[in-house]
């Protein structure tokens, strides 16, 4: 068996020269201090990731995207075909982990500076990819065309509406139309497997290239010093198997989830029937939602919506652009404004979570 | 001789009274002079004993014997009313509360605000005026009360005068061509037409039941006639225990309806194809069903237990000693739900009522032999049941056999049908071979479920054991590469 792939090894680097390749990895080492463990996070959403192109191609080859099919293909998948509901189960505990891996792997980036030059590309795709993950929750919610993704995408979608200038037309866009309609089903499948994956998997490239080819952001107080033996190990193989360790974790951990709490379909929607009590949307969405419901209904001239949304567009902006306003870390120093905007971030995030949760 | 004379003062003084009314209405002693019938009719209207002239509705000055003057139209003359100018001339003093004071009446002053939401306030077919006017019922001259058996709305008249119009093919063609006009000539035919007939005031008449002023469309929620607002109308005199003594008959029907699967379905669900009170009865028609229509009655909705019934052996038997065939089993106006209790032998169960083991011991062993298979297709429904609320708790997808949990008690109603035919062959082939059949496959996949989902808990655990085995062998793999003991080639 050894002789068979050190064969097919070889069969292969006399036609593309893989020598090089196992050269470069074999000199790539990551840093090793006490908080190495934020660089687990990045390797993981992409995990959570590739489960989800797996899952999702699966789901693929039962789901119908009409209104009138959508419903009972899902009841289909989960009833009928073999091992449908661990499929659509893991799909759906997957996504939920992917956005927080991803919450986890960007505040890890932003709390290390690791954003710092020259990984400014790789944050930023970084960050475009984190806004697609909430693209690809928001389009994916309304596919099963049950009653709760029904009306969350109505309300969702209202909250689009409610962009200055350029909402309504936004809303309409999203919509395919006035209102929820198959036509917004049909919009959300399109984005949900084709437009979101290509622009994704674009900015997935460009970011793990950059990470190969810059090697992993090193804590500012060890940039100074040259990495000794032990603070220092080789990407491949330990890293890489490392990685694949926790890979196996959250495998485990999604598995548990996926069968002890499998993913519930509810009825179908009605587009009639008056909207069930306490519509919320997914909790990656909930701090916003929440946040927006305690603004008053005006704050001097514009109305509280209007300004809760501006807000959020505005904050979103200046994290995406973090490396470029943060100079007082570009020039090396410590920024302590960026640690407290940090902290205050993620309470924020929490607090409003668990405000949406319970009320 | 001193009755006679108070008698006669009395009499002396009505004739005074009557002379004086209308004796400074130049237009009253004119008209009358020439002996105009209006004139002839007013003497006995109540409004000329109440002193109010002819200016009164028609306009003018009664004041003037000189005709150019009492009847010009600068002295607000109005002639004739025509159309909605009549009701606007009775409105005008019957709406007005302190004018009908005035007068000593004690009228309601709200008929104008009842007549509006009437279904006789619609635009008539000229499209100028409404389709009746006050008039239309009470008259113009000679206008009288309505406990004064002369008048054309008193009770034991109403039915007449409604029939003027709703007896008249070509003009009720003209508002509602679907509405029979045959409303007149069954009312004659119920109890309440019968005894309008022999002059019972107290019997209902179309008001009873249709309102007077605010009479509606019976398609109309509030109408006293919309089918959940019957059971109430009727009972406003059936329940009556001292209005309806003197025609001994039971006042519990409302009372014994409300609990009655009948009544719970109209009366708490609202739901109209339940049957009310002239559903059975009839409605200008109203009677009792006799002995031998009770089934045909119930057939007209219980269609095919009714037909199975006819054809049943109990059907000769019941006609032979004149048992009215529905009712025996199931009362009448307090139907129950018909539960499995109702067959058998058992001492609840009506069966027993005529079979026992001595006695047309053939039916006693049908009775019970159905009994047992109708217990039987229940307590596998309950179980199927059970099973499927287990598979759906455990959180698997379990909807074709939830589906099919409809079909199981499909059988078990068409069973209860069945039993109407007393035909044990063809009531054992719908609970086995339906009922029987669908509740064995609603067990099997909802067993196959619960199955499922044990073997996804043991999947799980074999999978998780798997993946930890990797994860502690790759753990203890990466520290001896890390301790140096083995080397990736």
């Amino acid at each position: 068996m050894k002789k068979f792939f050190l064969n097919l090894y070889n069969w292969i680097d006399e036609r593309v020269k893989l020598e090089d390749l196992v050269n470069f990895m074999g000199k790539k080492y990551v840093p090793v201090h006490s908080r190495s463990i934020w660089y687990y996070f990045g390797g993981v959403t992409l995990f959570f990731f590739i489960i989800q192109v797996v899952t999702g191609i699966l789901l693929l080859f039962y789901y119908k995207a009409s209104a009138d099919l959508a419903f009972e293909s899902i009841q289909f998948i989960m009833s009928k075909v073999e091992f449908g509901w661990l499929v659509r189960s893991i799909h759906t505990w997957s996504a939920n982990l992917f956005i927080l891996a991803a919450f986890i792997h960007m505040f890890s980036v932003y709390f290390e500076r690791s954003y710092r030059k020259p990984r400014e590309i790789t944050w930023i795709t970084g960050m475009l990819m984190f806004f697609l993950g909430l693209g690809f929750g928001f389009s994916g919610y309304l596919l099963p065309w049950n009653e709760l993704a029904f009306f969350a995408t109505k309300v969702g979608s209202d909250i689009l509406g409610a962009i200055p200038l350029i909402g309504e037309e936004l809303k309409i866009f999203a919509r395919g139309g006035e209102d929820v309609t198959g036509a917004t089903l049909s919009r959300m499948f399109g984005f949900h497997v084709a437009l979101f994956p290509a622009i994704f998997t674009v900015l997935l490239t460009i970011h793990l290239l950059l990470v190969q080819r810059q090697g992993m952001s090193q804590p500012m107080e060890m940039v100074e010093k040259e990495m000794s033996e032990e603070k220092k190990m080789p990407f491949f193989p330990n890293f890489l198997l490392r990685d694949l360790l926790f890979w196996l974790i959250v495998l485990n951990v999604l598995a548990i989830l996926a069968v002890f709490f499998p993913s519930e379909l509810g009825h179908k929607a009605d587009p009639f029937a008056p909207a069930p009590e306490g519509i919320k949307p997914e909790w990656y969405f909930l701090f916003m939602f929440q946040a927006l419901k305690y603004l008053p209904a005006h704050v001097l001239f514009i109305e509280g919506e209007i300004l809760g949304i501006l807000l959020f567009g505005a904050a979103g902006i200046l994290w995406l652009l973090v490396p470029f306003w943060d100079k007082k870390t570009a020039r090396g120093q410590k920024n302590k404004f960026i640690t407290y905007l940090g902290i205050f971030s993620v309470m924020f995030i929490i607090v409003f979570t668990i405000l949406g949760w319970l009320t | 001789m001193k009755k006679i004379s108070i008698s006669s003062v009395i009499l002396f003084l009505l004739l005074i009274s009557n002379s004086i009314q209308g004796q400074n209405d130049k237009c009253f002693i004119c008209h009358e002079s020439i002996g105009d019938n209006a004139s002839v009719l007013f003497k006995k209207d109540i409004h000329f004993q109440k002193n109010i002239s002819c200016s009164g509705c028609h306009g003018g000055n009664n004041q003037s014997d000189d005709m150019e003057v009492a009847m010009n139209p600068r002295n607000g003359y109005l002639g004739v009313p025509k159309g909605d100018q009549i009701s606007e001339r009775c409105i005008k003093c019957h709406s007005n509360s302190e004018t009908m004071r005035k007068y000593g009446s004690k009228l309601p002053t709200n008929q104008i605000e009842q007549i509006k939401n009437s279904v006789h306030w619609q635009r008539s077919t000229k499209g100028t005026e409404h389709i009746v006017q006050c008039t239309t019922c009470h008259n113009a001259h000679g206008i009288v009360s309505v406990k004064n058996p002369a008048s054309p709305v008193y009770s034991l008249n109403i039915p007449k005068t409604c029939s003027t119009c709703h007896n008249s093919a070509v003009f009720m063609h003209s508002y509602n061509p679907s509405l029979p006009v045959d409303q007149y000539q069954k009312y004659i035919t119920s109890v309440h037409g019968k005894l309008i007939l022999k002059g019972d005031s107290k019997a209902a008449d179309c008001s009873d039941c249709h309102g007077a002023h605010d009479i509606r469309k019976a398609t109309d929620v509030k109408s006293k006639v919309y089918p959940t607002n019957i059971p109430a109308t009727c009972s406003v005199c059936h329940s009556n225990t001292a209005y309806m003594k003197s025609y001994k008959i039971p006042t519990d029907q409302f009372d014994k309806f409300s609990i009655s699967v009948h009544g719970k379905a109209l009366l708490e669900k609202n739901d109209l194809n339940a049957p009310a009170c002239n559903s059975c009865h009839g409605n200008h028609g109203a009677t009792p069903p006799g002995v031998e229509s009770i089934s045909k009655v119930c057939g007209t909705c219980h269609v095919l237990n009714a037909e199975l019934f006819s054809g049943s052996p109990h059907k000769q038997a019941f006609d032979k000693k004149k048992y009215p065939e529905c009712e025996t089993c199931h009362k009448y106006h307090d139907i129950v739900t018909a539960s499995n209790e109702l067959l058998g032998v058992s001492k609840d169960a009506v069966c027993s009522k005529c079979h026992s083991e001595k006695e047309n011991r053939k039916g006693y062993y049908i009775g019970m032999k159905m009994r047992s298979l109708i217990d039987s297709l229940d307590a596998e429904i309950k179980t199927a049941n059970a099973l499927v609320n287990d598979a759906e708790q455990k959180g698997m997808e379990i909807s074709d056999a939830k589906f099919k949990l409809r079909d199981a008690n499909q059988a078990k109603l068409e069973t209860k049908t069945m039993v109407h035919s007393v035909d044990f062959e063809k009531f054992k082939e719908i609970v086995s071979g339906k009922g029987l059949k669908t509740t064995n496959s609603i067990k099997d996949e909802a067993s196959a479920a619960i199955d499922n989902f044990y073997f996804r808990r043991y999947g799980l655990l074999v999978s998780v054991l798997i993946m930890s085995i990797l994860a502690i062998a790759l753990y203890f793999y990466i520290k001896s590469i890390e301790r140096g003991k083995k080397k990736i080639k």
